[in-house]
C-alpha cells in the first residue's frame, strides 16, 4: 500500500521537481550576478609589465580598463596603471587588491612586458605566476622592451586608448605577415623553454615620440591626472633572442626580417635592393623558407630562403611603360640576393653564437633520433656546417 | 519496459563513453609517458574494447547481472557479488565528480568560486540516479549528437595549432613509464563494467557485440586523436595543462576576431560529461537495487540515490582542494582495483552460459 502510495507520488514528482530545480539554480545564479563583471569591484587587467628591484623583488605595472566616458563621443575603454611592488609576482598583484580594493583579473590579459633587466636574468621566475594562473589565457603575447616596462605602459601612445592596444596592435597578422616584427605567445615561449632548444625570443619593443605631441591632452589615460604628456608610438623591428630564459642577442630590424624570410611567413612584405645605385622597393609576394637538418653522417644545415618578388618602387623617374610592365633586372635581383644572403648568414651565426637555437635544430635532432640528440645535443648549434640556398625569381 | 536499443549503446559506447578521458586524463598521461601518451591509452582502449565485446555477448541472455549469478552461485552469493561491485562504481564516481567539479569552478569562474558553488550538481545527479537506466538510452539519443558535434568543433578549432612532429620520437620515455602510464590511468576506463549494469536492459538484436565493439573502437580512435592534437598543442608543457579539452581551442586565429566561439562547443561537451559523470552512481545504485528491491518499487532507488548523492556531495566538499592527494591515491595507490572490477570480474562472467532467453512478457 505505502509502496503503490509512494508511486503515484513518484509520478507526480517530476514537474515538481524541474520546479524546485529551477528555483534552486536560478538562486545560485542571483548569487553570482549572473557571473557578471562587476567593473566597480574588479580590475580588468589589459597588460602587465615585469621590472625587477635587483634581488629585492619586481615591480608590477598592470595596465587596467575603466570606462572612459557615458556618451558616444566619449566613450570607450581608458585605462589606469597601477604599480604594485612586491617580492614575487602574486605579492605584486595582491598589493592592488589592497591599495585599491579592486579584484585584480587577468582573462582580459593579452600582453606581458618585460622590462630590460628583467630580461637579463631567467624570465620564467617571473613568468611562473601567469603559467600557473588557471584564469589566465597562456596564449597573451610577451615582448621585453628597451628601459622599463612601467616607462612603457604608462607611456601615452598617440594611435591609441591605452599603450598597450597600441603595442597589441604591432602583432597583427597583416603587421607580422610583412616581415617587420615578430610575435610570441606565453604559450609558444614556454614550450621552446622546456624543450629541446631551451631558447625562444621574443618582440623588443622601443617607443618614439610623436612629433609634435606634448602641447596636445592626447585625453586616452587617466594616469596622466590632467598633465600634457608627450605622445608616443611604439616599434617592434628587433627581436630579442633568448637560451634558457635569458637574453642573449637582439636582431636588428634588417636581421627580424631575415628571420621572417627564413620562417617563410612573409606575405606583402617590403624588401630593398639597389639598380644603378637607386633604391628599389620590391614586395615579396611567395616566400618559402625553411631550415632543414641533415643527420646522415654528419650534422648538416640547410638554410633555404625561396622568394618571389615584384617591383613596388622605384626612386628615379621612369616611361610609363616600366610602370605597367615592369621587368626586374638580374642587377636588381642579384643585389637582393646578395641582401638577402648577408643577413641571413648574420642572424644563423647570431643565433650560433649567443647559443639561442632560433631554428629549433636540437627539436628536429631530438625528433629525428634521440641517441644522435644525446651524442650532439651540446655541440649540434656550434659546430654544425650550414648552406644557404637563397633564391630570388621575378613575379611574371 | 523500455529498453536500451542497438543504437542507444553505440551511440553511449561512441560519443559519452569517450569524453570524460578529455579532461584531466590528457595531462596525467603526459607526467607519465610524455609524448608517448597514445601508447598507454590506446593499451587501455583495446583492453576495453575486448571486455565490451564480451559483456554485449552476454547480454544475449537477455537477463540482469543479478539473475545471471542468482542462476548459477545463488542469491546470497549474487547480493554479496553486486554490492562488491556497487562499492567499487561508487569509489570509481569519486574521481570523475571531483574531475567535474575543479573543472567547473577553473573553466566556468574567473576566480575561485565558494565550495557550494557546485552542490547544485548533486540535486540534479540525485534526479537522475533515481530514475531507471533505461531511461538513460533517450538521454544518449540526445547528447550523442551533441558530443560528435562539440567533439568535432573542438578538433577543428584545435588541429591548426598542433605540431604532430611533437609526437616523435615514438617510445623514448621508456617502456616503464609507457607501463605506468597504462596503469595509472587505468582509473578512467571502466565502461565495461558500467556495461554490466545495464545487462538485462539491452534490446539484443543480431551483431550487437560486433556494432558495440566497433562504435567503442570509433569512439578510442576520436580520444587518440585528441590526445595527439593536445600534444601537438602543448608539446613539452602538456603536462601543466588540465582541463583539457578547454585548452586546445585558444589559439584557433579567427578567435581573435569573433570571440571565444569555442564556448558553445566547450559547453555543450560539459552538459554531455555531468550525465557521463553520474552514470558510475547511476549504475552503482541499478546494481543495489536488483540485489534488494525490485522493478517496480522505485522507494529503494528513490532513497538510496539521496544518500548516495549527500555522501559524494560531503566527499567532494571535504577533499576540496586535495585533488592531488586523491589522484595519487585513486590512480596510483588503489589503481590495481580497475583492473579487476573493468576487466578481470567481467571477464570471468564469461563462464555464465551465452544463450538467447525469450522474454516472456
Amino acid at each position: 500500500m505505502k509502496q503503490n502510495k509512494f508511486n503515484k507520488f513518484l509520478k507526480s514528482i517530476p514537474a515538481k521537481l524541474w520546479l524546485v530545480l529551477g528555483i534552486v539554480i536560478a538562486f545560485y545564479f542571483f548569487l553570482n550576478d549572473f557571473g557578471l563583471v562587476d567593473i566597480q569591484k574588479t580590475a580588468i587587467i589589459l597588460a602587465a609589465g615585469i621590472d625587477r628591484k635587483g634581488d629585492e623583488g619586481y615591480t608590477l605595472t598592470a595596465q587596467i580598463a575603466v570606462p572612459k566616458g557615458v556618451d558616444r563621443t566619449t566613450g570607450g575603454t581608458s585605462s589606469v596603471n597601477f604599480i604594485a611592488e612586491g617580492e614575487t609576482i602574486a605579492d605584486c598583484v595582491s598589493d592592488i587588491y589592497c591599495k585599491t580594493g579592486w579584484v585584480p583579473k587577468f582573462v582580459f590579459c593579452n600582453l606581458i612586458v618585460l622590462g630590460e633587466e628583467t630580461a637579463a636574468e631567467n624570465v620564467f621566475d617571473a613568468f611562473d605566476f601567469f603559467l600557473r594562473n588557471e584564469y589566465m589565457s597562456d596564449g597573451c603575447y610577451v615582448a621585453v622592451c628597451e628601459g622599463t616596462a612601467q616607462d612603457l605602459l604608462t607611456s601615452e601612445s598617440a594611435v591609441a586608448n591605452t599603450s598597450s592596444q597600441a603595442i597589441s596592435k604591432l602583432f597583427s597578422d597583416t603587421n607580422i605577415k610583412s616581415g617587420k616584427a615578430v610575435k610570441m605567445s606565453l604559450r609558444e615561449f614556454a614550450i621552446g623553454y622546456h624543450g629541446a632548444t631551451k631558447s625562444g625570443y621574443m618582440p623588443y619593443i622601443r617607443q618614439h615620440v610623436q612629433e609634435g605631441s606634448g602641447g596636445e591632452n592626447g585625453g586616452g589615460q587617466s594616469g596622466g591626472g590632467g598633465q600634457q604628456k608627450e605622445q608616443k608610438t611604439y616599434c617592434a623591428e628587433r627581436t630579442a633572442l633568448f637560451y634558457e630564459g635569458k637574453q642573449v642577442a637582439l636582431l636588428n630590424p634588417e636581421e627580424t626580417f631575415a628571420f621572417n624570410l627564413i620562417e617563410g611567413k612573409i606575405f606583402n612584405g617590403y624588401l630593398l635592393a639597389e639598380e644603378n645605385g637607386h633604391s628599389v622597393s620590391l614586395t615579396v609576394l611567395d616566400d618559402k623558407g625553411g631550415v632543414s637538418l641533415s643527420t646522415k653522417g654528419a650534422p648538416k644545415v640547410t638554410v633555404k630562403v625561396e622568394l618571389t618578388v615584384r617591383l613596388f618602387n622605384r626612386t628615379v623617374p621612369v616611361e610609363i611603360e616600366d610602370v605597367a610592365h615592369a621587368e626586374l633586372s638580374e642587377e636588381l635581383l642579384g643585389n637582393a640576393k646578395k641582401n638577402v644572403e648577408e643577413t641571413v648568414k648574420q642572424v644563423f651565426e647570431i643565433s650560433r653564437q649567443s647559443g639561442c637555437d632560433l631554428f629549433k635544430l636540437n627539436e628536429s635532432l631530438f625528433r629525428s633520433s634521440k641517441s644522435k640528440y644525446e651524442e650532439w645535443k651540446d655541440t649540434l648549434l656550434s659546430a654544425v656546417p650550414a648552406t644557404y640556398e637563397i633564391s630570388i625569381k621575378s613575379a611574371k | 519496459m523500455n529498453k536500451i536499443s542497438t543504437r542507444q549503446l553505440c551511440f553511449f559506447l561512441a560519443a559519452i563513453a569517450p569524453v570524460g578521458k578529455i579532461i584531466l586524463m590528457p595531462a596525467n598521461l603526459v607526467h607519465y609517458a610524455k609524448n608517448d601518451l597514445l601508447f598507454p591509452a590506446a593499451m587501455n582502449f583495446i583492453l576495453q574494447a575486448a571486455i565490451v565485446f564480451l559483456v554485449l555477448l552476454l547480454a544475449k541472455n537477455n537477463r540482469s547481472l543479478f539473475e545471471l549469478i542468482a542462476d548459477k552461485l545463488g542469491k546470497v552469493t549474487a547480493r554479496i557479488v553486486l554490492t562488491v561491485f556497487s562499492l567499487f562504481f561508487f569509489f570509481a564516481a569519486l574521481l570523475p565528480l571531483v574531475e567535474q567539479k575543479i573543472f567547473v569552478q577553473s573553466v566556468f569562474y574567473d576566480t575561485l568560486p565558494s565550495i557550494v558553488a557546485f552542490s547544485s550538481f548533486f540535486i540534479f545527479s540525485a534526479y537522475l540516479c533515481a530514475k531507471p537506466l533505461s531511461s538513460f538510452g533517450r538521454m544518449w539519443d540526445v547528447l550523442a549528437p551533441l558530443a560528435i558535434a562539440a567533439f568535432i568543433g573542438i578538433i577543428m578549432l584545435s588541429v591548426g595549432a598542433a605540431d604532430f612532429g611533437a609526437l616523435a620520437p615514438a617510445l623514448q620515455s621508456g617502456a616503464k613509464n609507457v607501463f605506468q602510464g597504462f596503469a595509472y590511468n587505468m582509473s578512467w576506463f571502466f565502461d565495461s563494467a558500467i556495461l554490466l549494469s545495464f545487462l538485462g536492459k539491452i534490446d539484443y538484436k543480431k551483431g550487437l557485440p560486433w556494432k558495440g565493439l566497433l562504435s567503442y573502437l570509433a569512439g578510442a580512435a576520436a580520444v587518440l586523436l585528441f590526445l595527439a592534437v593536445f600534444y601537438g598543442v602543448f608539446e613539452d608543457i602538456s603536462v601543466s595543462q588540465q582541463f583539457a579539452f578547454t585548452k586546445t581551442t585558444r589559439y584557433f586565429s579567427g578567435i581573435e576576431t569573433v570571440g571565444r566561439i569555442d564556448y558553445l562547443f566547450i559547453y555543450s561537451l560539459s552538459l554531455v560529461m555531468a550525465f557521463y559523470a553520474i552514470l558510475p552512481l547511476q549504475a552503482g545504485i541499478e546494481l543495489l537495487r536488483q540485489s534488494y528491491g525490485s522493478r517496480e518499487k522505485r522507494l529503494l532507488p528513490a532513497l538510496l540515490s539521496i544518500a548516495v548523492n549527500a555522501v559524494m556531495l560531503a566527499l567532494t566538499i571535504l577533499l576540496d582542494y586535495r585533488y592531488s592527494s586523491l589522484n595519487q591515491a585513486v590512480c596510483v595507490n588503489l589503481f590495481w582495483i580497475f583492473p579487476i572490477f573493468a576487466l578481470l570480474l567481467p571477464a570471468l562472467m564469461l563462464l555464465f552460459k551465452i544463450r538467447r532467453r525469450r522474454e516472456t512478457e
